[in-house]
């Protein structure tokens, strides 16, 4: 036992439960201003976090379950991030939120605690535990809107959908655990050099493959997003957009590059198809989209697709080009998704941005920058990424010729998402009639979280080289 | 502690441009005053950098990026080269800055002047202290935008907004050149840095001349000159910083920087290139009427001086002649523009005459930049044209000498016309009678650019940038009079050509109330005045073959690409697009049933095949 290793996580549920203490005693009027000092705190234990060396050595606690390593840093500060804006992003919501205030910010504060134990997963029982931790939170979070119709559909959805693939990965678990006599990473990992053709391991992998791409939202595991993501409040599309499926994206590689590689490397084509799939799938519906929400759930799908292609390849640039790919998705989404949050009060209708740029230039130009940013085109975080993972999959080319196919999948949705993140530009800048001219006032907070996306996504465009050392740095403690 | 200098250097006139765009667009005094501040403070910072750096070159850098094979740094590079250009940029900019005060008083966009112009300063200053080809490739380019900002800054002008879109246009020309040029050496060497050039003369002429083509369009060499005297449509300031003294000179200065580059044969064509521009500009300045537009030309013409100096194999006597001519043409500019501003916007030269006693400073002013123009013993220009000549004339480039002497008779010729027409004779209409002299903020300058220019031959520029190019020559005898015992040919010539120019136009413009020449040359003098026809021919080319050329892509673009691939495509994708909605239904069994369809097609596609 090591609870020591746990800190950052236990210091995210003490803060939780002080909140929901604090808020006993809080006012109604001030309850929404709660948000912020859930914010505060985060920002605390974030900066916490840089206090601590990055441990060259994984250290293990609870007999092998959670390990702590690079990569595991490099995932929780990118939740702790991930939340302090949706957290700020929330207080902007608050005023639609009937009752229960309060919960909201803490539901979100477990979600992110479940976020945290999913990046130092080292066991299969820990992967199931921690991805219940956070979809059962987004469960009420989905559906916390208890007025509105939409927001109760979205919550009854996800909660169907995500019972039956909760179904898959845990039978996927049993499956493997009857096949390889442990659920824990470094056992699997000797199973699997040993014998890595046994059908039944097999079977019980892909079945937790499935539960996985669930959280990601790859094909073909993708129904849910669009609709769910519609309903949700704002903040929580966001939320489920960034951090559930940055979630996904660390189990998958715990799982698939960390635990079972020798499976993996016989499953690269199906790796790569689902990749190609989903970039196509993601990209094409959202073309005929007018809800910004809706559009926003099939361009996640879309980039799901993108940070399979660094999955497919296997090795550690692919893996390091999908960190870089997720850190500036995070300041791309939560820039986007605060504007929305902002501005789309009655409707999430696109007509709703028009006169954007008259009635608040700093939105106007926060919203350009995200869509120009996840449109892929330099000198934005966007463009980076992009680069990196079609790098990563070209140097395969070689290897497999493939990989050149998919490269020119990728190329073709990135063409093909110009198209619509455009027309969100164009809506901003040059409709013809707008019905509401009345200039939108930027609380502080938001302006400064506002301020860190378009920082975060010019530094992460312009100098490129730190944050690759960094992402590089955290994957090498998969041992490639 | 000299590593971190140059980075204020280049930076104070960025976050200026930045404040005053964000934060003083509506009080124009902060905003002259950000922007006169940087700069200047830029140029303390260049003085002390001056002082205080040793022989040695060196690079204050940071990575920027590596991507396999390719890094980029983003660096500065300090040597006598960059050093001078620190001086130039920095210290005649300050003094334009500071008439800009003056001239561009009133105007309704005052800040955004100040912005452009700091913006440009930036721009300059990122080229002069590049040390690669790619940092300095993006700041060439800011240049060019910076440049376009400028020219076009009365963009309510129909004639400016034009001038800037075809000074823009052109230089892309070039730069396209430049960049194939940039990619062509980066495969050959494998490197971008200037301290790692190739060897002399070991690279192919193809690229050397890819590479000139950057500076044929910024520094507007033949053939790609036509944009230079349309820009004169931007403030006068404008043409004085960056149409005289500083980024058209980027071209010579990036010759001079990446001079191991050329091989013998890009040489030859470098040094023919810029002959034929100065004699064909000086011609076409002999029946310009627009004082603007002969300094248009004149500048043209020496540009085409420096250019043929670097293609003689002497970069230092282009640097010389590079800093003496921002002197003095940046004071003729500026001079120039205080007429224009003392006869309310007048720019024909035959509408002015008789100024000398309405506008003094002015008058005198012009006077010593005309004489150092023109290379008048013992004042700046003559020695550093003659340092050209003499060069042309050491390395038996005797028709290259030839020519040159003929552009010095053809240049004072020009300049006297211009001189005697406007400041001297009778006046020639209403607004020159009532002309003033202009504040003291705009003749202070012209106060210190005119000494500069007297002196600026004697400071001993051409040694100090030799050294880096391995010039050892050490005269022993006073610098004044070192021209007549070392070339003793070229400095004479030189002088001969001056005062042959100078009684050819006392004896025909002295007193002239009209233009004498047309009705003596004829033909050939509407050939002058409508400057070779260039403009025409490249209309008549661009009609011919890109209209052709347009009608063409027209027709692939609307049929072909826009209605077959695009809209094809288009439609092809909207329409699987709003199929593949229809399976996004909202039906939850069915969400659950595809999931589970889902699954059961991956198990089988992995486990059965």
């Amino acid at each position: 036992m090591n609870f020591s290793l746990t800190y950052l996580e236990l210091a995210v549920v003490a803060l939780a439960l002080g909140l929901l203490l604090l808020e006993l005693w809080t006012p109604t009027a001030l309850k929404p201003k709660l948000g912020y000092v859930a914010a505060a705190g985060l920002a605390l234990i974030l900066g916490w976090s840089f206090a601590d060396t990055i441990p060259s050595e994984s250290a293990t606690a609870f007999s092998q379950m959670y390990v702590r390593d690079g990569l595991a840093l490099f995932f929780k500060r990118f939740f702790l991030m991930a939340a302090i804006l949706v957290l700020i992003m929330s207080v902007e919501f608050s005023d639609r939120i009937r009752m229960g205030v309060g919960e909201f910010y803490v539901l979100i504060l477990f979600a992110l605690t479940g976020m945290m134990f999913a990046s130092s997963a080292n066991d299969l029982i820990m992967v199931f535990v921690s991805l219940e931790l956070i979809t059962i939170s987004f469960y009420v979070l989905v559906s916390f809107q208890r007025s509105r119709m939409g927001s109760l559909e979205a919550g009854v959805k996800y909660l169907i959908m995500g019972a039956l693939s909760s179904a898959f990965l845990i039978f996927g678990i049993a499956l493997v655990f009857g096949s390889a006599g442990t659920t824990n990473f470094d056992g699997l990992l000797q199973v699997t050099k040993g014998a890595a053709d046994d059908k039944v391991l097999w079977l019980g992998l892909l079945l937790v493959l499935a539960g996985l791409g669930f959280k990601i939202a790859a094909f073909p595991f993708q129904m849910w997003a669009p609709d769910v993501y519609q309903g949700a409040p704002t903040p929580v599309t966001a939320f489920l957009a960034v951090g559930s499926k940055a979630a996904g994206i660390v189990l998958l590689l715990r799982v698939f590059l960390g635990a079972v590689p020798p499976v993996t490397g016989q499953w690269t084509k199906l790796l790569m198809v689902m990749a190609a799939i989903t970039i196509l799938y993601g990209n094409l519906c959202a073309i005929p989209q007018r809800n910004l929400k809706r559009l926003l759930g099939y361009s996640s799908i879309a980039n799901a697709g993108y940070l399979l292609l660094g999955l497919s390849v296997l090795n550690a640039s692919g893996c390091s080009a999908m960190l870089y790919y997720l850190a500036g998705y995070l300041f791309t989404l939560a820039a986007a998704f605060t504007v929305i949050c902002l501005v789309a009060r009655e409707s999430d209708d696109i007509s709703s941005l028009a006169g954007l740029s008259q009635r608040s230039p700093l939105l106007a130009a926060c919203l350009t920058l995200a869509m120009v940013s996840l449109g892929g085109i330099p000198p934005l975080a966007g463009f980076f990424g992009k680069f990196l993972l079609l790098k990563s999959i070209i140097e395969q080319g070689p290897v497999n010729p493939g990989y050149y196919c998919l490269a020119g999948t990728a190329l073709f949705g990135v063409v093909v998402s110009l198209y619509y993140y455009f027309g969100v530009i164009r809506a901003i800048y040059l409709s013809k009639e707008a019905p509401d001219l009345t200039p939108i006032t930027v609380s502080v907070p938001a302006r400064l979280s506002l301020g860190v996306c378009v920082i975060g996504m010019f530094y992460l465009g312009l100098f490129p080289q730190t944050a690759l050392l960094v992402a590089q740095e955290a994957v090498s403690a998969l041992k490639f | 502690m000299n590593d971190a200098l140059p980075w204020p250097i280049l930076f104070l006139p960025l976050i200026a441009a930045v404040l005053i765009t964000l934060f003083t667009q509506k009080r124009n005094g902060l905003s002259a005053a950000l922007s006169v501040g940087a700069i200047a403070i830029s140029f303390v910072i260049s003085v002390i950098l001056f002082v205080n750096a040793g022989e040695a070159a060196f690079e204050s850098k940071i990575n920027w990026l590596t991507v396999g094979a390719l890094n980029i740094d983003f660096g500065m590079r300090i040597d006598s080269l960059s050093l001078l250009m620190l001086l130039i940029v920095t210290g005649v900019g300050s003094m334009i800055h500071i008439y800009s005060v003056g001239y561009m008083h009133g105007d309704p966009s005052f800040s955004r002047f100040f912005a452009c112009l700091s913006f440009f300063t930036f721009s300059m200053l990122g080229v002069v202290l590049s040390n690669n080809f790619f940092e300095m490739f993006i700041f060439w380019e800011l240049v060019g935008v910076s440049s376009y900002m400028l020219i076009g800054f009365w963009y309510q002008k129909s004639s400016a907004a034009n001038a800037a879109k075809k000074a823009f246009l052109t230089n892309r020309l070039g730069d396209f050149g430049f960049l194939l040029g940039i990619i062509m050496l980066w495969s050959i060497t494998g490197g971008l840095g200037f301290a790692t050039l190739p060897k002399p003369g070991t690279t192919a002429t193809v690229v050397g001349l890819l590479i000139f083509c950057g500076a044929v369009g910024k520094s507007a060499q033949f053939p790609l000159h036509v944009w230079l005297p349309d820009a004169m449509e931007g403030p006068t300031p404008v043409s004085a910083l960056i149409h005289a003294a500083t980024m058209v000179a980027a071209g010579v200065f990036m010759l001079c920087r990446v001079f191991d580059v050329f091989s013998l044969d890009a040489l030859t064509v470098i040094a023919w290139t810029g002959g034929v521009t100065a004699l064909m500009a000086a011609l076409i300045a002999v029946q310009q009427n627009d004082i603007k537009r002969i300094l248009a030309y004149s500048t043209l013409s020496q540009l085409g001086y420096m250019v043929m100096a670097v293609g003689l194999g002497g970069p230092p006597q282009a640097m010389f002649h590079l800093t003496t001519h921002a002197f003095f043409k940046a004071l003729l500019f500026l001079a120039a523009g205080s007429v224009i501003h003392g006869l309310t916007n007048e720019q024909d030269i035959w509408k002015m005459g008789a100024l000398k006693k309405k506008m003094p400073v002015t008058f005198w002013t012009f006077l010593a930049g005309t004489l150092a123009l023109c290379g008048v013993w013992p004042l700046s220009g003559f020695y550093s044209k003659d340092s050209i000549l003499a060069e042309a004339f050491k390395s038996g480039h005797l028709a290259l000498f030839g020519l040159g002497v003929v552009v010095a008779i053809l240049t004072t010729f020009y300049m006297f016309r211009l001189f005697f027409v406007v400041f001297l004779g009778k006046e020639k209409s209403q607004a020159a009678g009532h002309a003033h002299e202009s504040p003291k903020v705009m003749t202070l300058p012209l106060v210190v650019l005119a000494l500069m220019s007297c002196v600026g031959g004697l400071i001993g520029i051409e040694p100090f940038v030799g050294k880096q190019f391995g010039m050892t020559e050490s005269h022993e005898t006073l610098a004044i009079i070192a021209p007549f015992v070392h070339a003793p040919v070229a400095a004479f010539a030189g002088l001969a050509a001056v005062m042959v120019g100078f009684l050819a136009a006392m004896s025909l413009y002295a007193k002239a109330q009209t233009d004498p020449l047309p009705a003596k040359l004829q033909g050939l003098a509407i050939l002058l005045r409508d400057k070779f026809y260039f403009d025409e021919l490249y209309a008549r080319i661009i009609a011919l073959t890109q209209d052709a050329l347009a009608s063409v892509a027209d027709f692939l673009d609307r049929w072909i690409i826009g209605g077959l691939m695009v809209r094809g495509t288009q439609g092809t994708t909207e329409l699987v697009g709003r199929a593949v909605r229809f399976v996004q239904s909202g039906n939850l069994q069915f969400y659950a049933f595809s999931f589970a369809a889902g699954v059961a097609v991956v198990l089988y596609l992995v486990l059965y095949r």
